[in-house]
């Protein structure tokens, strides 16, 4: 295991090293003290083990392929955006956009995430153990959220093939979203996935939301309906 | 861009200059163009301070003595002086805020009251946070709380007006700092205008200020005004809210700019990025993004 500071580095200094070290055949690295700093470990495309210890900032883990990146504190906007493969846990907060357009791999958020989390993921699995907020799963195309907590105005609005499971309140439902009945596959999929994920937060039931497709096809006729959405 | 700043102290130990000091230096490279404070320090029972602007740059120690005179031989000014592009004075609060900043803007031409209030103080300029503290040693000023700014110019002019944290004319003690776009700026500009409320600015930041103080002059408590705001106020917007015994802050309904909030014991910091928080409380406390159409108002 391999170990370095941020202290008094720019985040390019800071991803090379994280790189220079991987290369060199450390396959765990701890980062102390990031501060909050944007940007790292961004486009990381092995398998590793990346620990931060402290807060990170925007776009933390974007775009990468196969690492797991753990966060001991909280994540700004954009975390893990764009991800391909690969898990990243924050054991504390989750600022806006989320796992944004994430295609595969799994994001954990152990706190709370802001707006929009989870927006038009095309894959992978994001699992919010506290609440979300305005937004979340605008757009989804394929992939499963789960929200432990409660969901925020406007959940799981214009989706395609995303899969919603929310374990509080879930009144504030999107354009075209629709409460489905969940399978004994789904009860199966969300329990084991809260076991893998030490997810304490306890929760009965959960509901689940899929697309009403509704909103798949333009039809004039259904004028209404698309006057709303838009 | 833009970066916005508030901390209110629950030891009550003073430090507010040094922690938005802190807090906006790790902001700054969101407002390259200007930086700013608004500190509550103690007050004197009625005594108003008051921060007037004598030019835009540089130092104006003749303008500003001649101003101070001006006001001694009417009998208002208790104490005075002149640091940098401002002459600070204690007033005997004998007439309203609008008539003393009347008054000292008839004075000499370019005069412009850029706070008054019986504990507010705002400093700003054109230039970095260190910039600020390099004029204005703000790390010394003391506070149980206050707000701050780093300012990317988008539209307006870029200067010490133009510049936050905005005193709300005419409300002592009432101040805001803003990080986004208010888009219906010119309709409630216009709409202002005509019942007389004169805008210094070109700054659509300007209106929140005004839009507050009118709502509060109005019988509105703060918090209702901040409330009604997320109706009234269009576009993107982050703001902090401070008075002389409270802070606060509102995020727009489509939570289109950050705003990262940490409370414990000691202190509530909000700040548009939480690198201000670290770098002014290193692991202290918790951060979280502030949800859409969130406010929240703490007394100081």
């Amino acid at each position: 295991m391999a170990s370095m500071t941020c202290d008094g580095r720019p985040t390019r200094e800071i991803n090379a090293e994280i790189k220079r070290l991987l290369a060199e055949g450390h396959a765990e690295i701890v980062v102390k003290n990031p501060a909050a700093r944007h940007n790292l470990a961004v486009g990381v495309v092995q398998p590793c083990t990346l620990i931060f210890e402290g807060s990170v900032g925007y776009y933390c883990g974007g775009m990468i392929d196969g690492p797991h990146v753990e966060i001991k504190g909280s994540a700004g906007w954009g975390l893990a955006e764009s991800m391909m493969n690969g898990r990243v846990v924050v054991h504390g907060n989750a600022g806006n956009a989320a796992a944004a357009a994430i295609r595969g791999g799994s994001v954990i958020i152990h706190g709370d995430a802001a707006a929009r989390a989870g927006i038009a993921i095309k894959g992978g699995v994001v699992l919010i153990e506290g609440n979300c907020g305005y937004m979340a799963g605008f757009m989804g195309q394929k992939g499963v959220l789960v929200v432990c907590g409660d969901a925020g105005e406007a959940f799981a609005d214009s989706m395609y093939e995303t899969i919603c499971f929310v374990g509080g309140r879930a009144d504030d439902l999107g354009n075209d979203a629709v409460v489905a009945t969940p399978t004994d596959a789904d009860v199966t999929f969300l329990s084991e996935l809260m076991v893998r994920h030490g997810v304490k937060k306890h929760v009965k039931e959960f509901k689940k939301i899929v697309s009403g497709r509704k909103l798949w096809n333009f039809d004039k006729r259904e004028w209404k309906t698309w006057s709303e959405a838009l | 861009m833009c970066g916005i700043a508030g901390f209110l102290d629950k030891t009550r130990r003073g430090s507010a200059g040094a922690t938005l000091l802190k807090m906006l230096t790790a902001l700054g490279c969101r407002g390259p163009d200007s930086a700013g404070v608004a500190i509550y320090g103690s007050g004197a029972g009625d005594v108003l301070k008051l921060r007037i602007k004598l030019g835009e740059r540089g130092a104006f120690e003749e303008k500003g003595r001649k101003v101070a005179e001006q006001l001694r031989e009417c009998g208002m000014i208790k104490e005075s002086s002149v640091t940098g592009a401002y002459l600070h004075a204690l007033l005997e609060p004998r007439v309203s805020a609008r008539d003393v900043e009347r008054f000292i803007e008839s004075l000499a031409p370019g005069l412009e009251v850029v706070s008054l209030g019986r504990r507010l103080e705002i400093v700003k300029q054109v230039g970095s946070p260190q910039d600020l503290e390099a004029a204005y040693g703000i790390s010394r000023f003391r506070g149980t709380h206050g707000i701050g700014h780093t300012r990317l110019c988008t539209e307006s002019r870029v200067d010490l007006s133009h510049s936050q944290p905005f005193w709300a004319h005419g409300a002592p003690d009432l101040a805001t700092a803003h990080n986004g776009h208010i888009t219906n700026y010119h309709t409630l500009r216009r709409r202002y205008e005509q019942h007389g409320v004169r805008f210094y600015t070109e700054n659509d930041s300007e209106v929140i200020g005004v839009y507050l103080a009118d709502q509060c002059s109005k019988g509105m408590a703060l918090e209702e005004a901040m409330k009604a705001s997320l109706k009234d106020l269009d576009g993107s917007f982050s703001y902090v809210v401070a008075t002389a015994d409270a802070l606060g802050f509102v995020k727009d309904p489509f939570a289109l700019k950050p705003l990262i909030v940490a409370e414990n014991d000691a202190f509530v910091a909000i700040a548009t990025e939480e690198i201000a928080i670290r770098a002014a409380f290193g692991s202290e406390a918790d951060a979280r993004e502030a949800q859409a159409r969130e406010l929240k108002l703490w007394r100081a």
